[in-house]
């Protein structure tokens, strides 16, 4: 199974979800390509993080399908993940753990053995201290600990990521290099869905963003050849949407 | 395979660097010793209390043997010690021989009062209870893999870490399954290595230990599916836990109690009281009656000794021993009824311990030890055999009017505890 570039890595089409007798998720449709960044916005209760469940194979669909690489996730789950690295929303690793105990951890749950020295380079590359990098992850703050699960996603080198909320709760300069750091895995050939309310840093990072509002899709803004998606217009159709 | 040692590893020491879950297993070790000093310290008083009676049984016979020179006197005065000498793995489960007695003085006198007066004892103190490795494994072992394993799952939706492991991890179901076999694994080591060592001291035999390390897995094995198949459920560790917990409580205390109540109602059995008093007043009121009315019943289990019946004195020890004999006879039914009643209570709580894995667990334990309630009615069967040996042994002499040979007593059978096997297959 290898990512051509033509063909779109994550799509949906016709997507919708019933859960409990409501509709969460109506007629998505949409295409990520190979090395794009796809930004789902959206307020609270928007069905974001649920179009990321879905994609991950936790949510059936109720009709059409959400497919990665051609294939419909919820009949290949357990082979798509292992081309996926999630970051959830909150992330929590295991706090009783380092930070490097965690990633060796769970890149051993996925069947991944690094050496010490890409673990510290992962680590690096997520400006996490090195003086924390041993530490128990209890005495992390939230940037602290979404960083080391950055560096996890990283050393996975999944093709695709699936990132929920990733913004939320860092600091300014930790947001700013975590674009940056986006931005790198989207140039070395990565796949990125992220699924926010950050208006700011979707537009910094996303090739594609898509307005979802109660369900559905309401909007969407592309790129440029050269530089980044308008803020102000995202904003605008952002807010004039929420208000509606 | 060796990925999977990896996966093993990885979990175990993942599992050991929680803090609950190492104190945890200390404590199961710790209760898993306890059960298993205080089993071989009872044991060992057992087996010296045993050691101490036969020395004094055997001098007490010596000095009886010196004092009369008469075999009705004898047979009086002689006590006979019978005993049911530990299995080497009862200090693991001492089941009924906490209840029912293993040791008797029996004389020649009527038997089944002998047998059945400590029956009168204050039964309440047998649901005291007793922590041996039985009850460990059989009561508290399901609590510990409840605590252990009940949050598998909800502790990493609760931490939020669920949806990571999931998409994360190449197998997510083995993930589980490893963990809860980790969870398996570690508790077997913290509470049956104990049992082990302590199987080891006591020289029991190998294939009954394996049986009962079997049974113990087989135990951990069945409460960890229940908590693996129940943690599937989208509920919190508190619902989880209330969830197991009450099946335990279901399992572990309402169907053995119901279960007894319903053995109670359902099958009729005089208690040992009753067959001592039927017996003490048949003997009691012989001595009241005419001589016809004792050896008419006696010569109809001893024709033999038709023959010799006639009384030559107002008192002869042959007519005690029989009117002895007769009260057994007149008390027979009774205890024949009560053991009839007590076979059919251990067959129908056989049955129920199909409902209840703590109670099949320990029934099947004190079975391998020996100390269940067949064990413990063939101790009693050996007694009988031995006592009407006794019988034969004396009544030649009584029944003959014989003269004293010292040399005759040395032919007077004595209790041999490997006896009561063969007492078990006639119950």
């Amino acid at each position: 199974m290898s990512i051509s570039s033509s063909n779109p890595v994550i799509s949906a089409e016709s997507l919708s979800v019933v859960l409990n007798n409501k509709k969460i998720l109506t007629d998505l449709n949409f295409n990520v390509k190979s090395g794009e960044v796809f930004a789902l916005l959206g307020g609270n209760g928007a069905g974001k993080s649920t179009t990321l469940k879905t994609f991950l194979g936790m949510i059936t669909p109720t009709s059409g399908s959400a497919k990665i690489l051609n294939l419909p996730v919820d009949q290949h789950a357990t082979e798509l993940r292992q081309k996926i690295a999630y970051l959830p929303e909150s992330v929590m690793l295991y706090a009783h753990l380092t930070a490097r105990e965690n990633i060796k951890y769970f890149l051993s749950l996925a069947g991944i053995n690094k050496r010490d020295d890409e673990i510290n380079h992962a680590l690096e590359k997520v400006s996490l201290q090195p003086k924390a990098w041993d530490e128990r992850l209890s005495q992390y703050s939230k940037g602290m600990r979404q960083k080391t699960a950055i560096a996890l996603s990283i050393l996975r080198q999944a093709p695709i990521f699936f990132l929920d909320e990733p913004t939320s709760g860092l600091d300014p300069i930790a947001i700013d290099e975590f674009n940056q750091l986006v931005s790198q895995l989207a140039s070395s050939g990565a796949t990125i869905m992220m699924v926010t309310h950050d208006v700011y840093g979707a537009c910094q990072v996303a090739n594609h963003i898509s307005l979802l509002r109660d369900g559905q899709l309401v909007g969407n803004f592309s790129s440029p050849e050269q530089g980044h998606i308008n803020t102000e217009e995202v904003h605008a159709a952002f807010a004039a949407r929420s208000l509606a | 395979m060796t990925h999977f040692l990896q996966e093993l590893k990885r979990e175990l020491l993942f599992s050991l660097r929680q803090k609950n879950v190492k104190i945890l297993l200390v404590f199961g070790f710790l209760i898993s010793v306890f059960s298993v000093v205080t089993g071989l310290m009872e044991i060992n008083k057992q087996q010296a209390t045993i050691e101490r009676l036969v020395e004094y049984d055997q001098a007490d016979r010596e000095h009886v043997l010196k004092k009369y020179d008469e075999y009705g006197n004898l047979a009086y005065y002689t006590r006979h010690l019978t005993y049911s000498p530990p299995s080497e793995l009862a200090f693991s489960a001492i089941g009924q021989r906490d209840v029912l007695p293993w040791k008797h003085r029996v004389r020649m006198l009527a038997l089944e009062g002998q047998i059945y007066e400590t029956d009168s004892d204050n039964p309440e103190l047998a649901y005291v209870g007793r922590i041996d490795f039985a009850f460990l494994i059989s009561i508290l072992a399901p609590l510990f893999v409840i605590l252990l394993l009940h949050d598998v799952r909800a502790s990493e939706r609760a931490g939020g870490r669920y949806d990571l492991l999931l998409t994360t991890s190449k197998h997510p179901e083995r993930l589980w399954l490893t963990r809860i076999l980790v969870g398996v694994l570690s508790l077997s080591v913290a509470l049956l290595t104990p049992f082990i060592i302590g199987s080891i001291i006591s020289g029991a035999n190998g294939l009954d230990v394996l049986l009962v390390l079997a049974i113990s897995v087989a135990q951990l094995i069945f409460w960890a599916a229940i908590c693996y198949w129940v943690g599937k459920i989208d509920a919190s560790a508190p619902q989880l836990a209330s969830m197991l917990l009450g099946l335990w409580l279901a399992t572990t205390i309402v169907v053995p109690v119901i279960g007894a109540k319903a053995i109670e109602a359902s099958i009729h059995s005089p208690s040992g009281g009753d067959i001592v008093m039927t017996q003490r007043e048949a003997v009691n009121g012989a001595w009241d009656k005419p001589f016809e009315d004792t050896f008419t019943p006696f010569l109809e289990t001893h024709p033999e000794w038709r023959d010799y019946t006639k009384m030559n004195a107002s008192f002869e020890w042959k007519w005690y021993y029989a009117f002895q004999q007769v009260g057994d006879l007149t008390a027979q039914p009774l205890s024949e009824e009560y053991r009839h009643a007590r076979l059919l209570q251990n067959e129908r709580a056989s049955l129920i311990a199909w409902l209840s894995p703590a109670m099949l667990v320990q029934r099947s334990m004190t079975q391998i030890a020996q100390t269940d309630t067949l064990s413990m009615m063939a101790y009693e069967q050996s007694i009988r055999d031995f006592h009407a040996r006794l019988r034969h042994f004396y009544y030649p002499f009584l029944f003959k009017a014989s003269a004293f040979d010292k040399k005759q007593i040395e032919q007077r059978p004595s209790y041999s505890p490997d006896k009561i096997k063969n007492s078990k297959e006639t119950l």
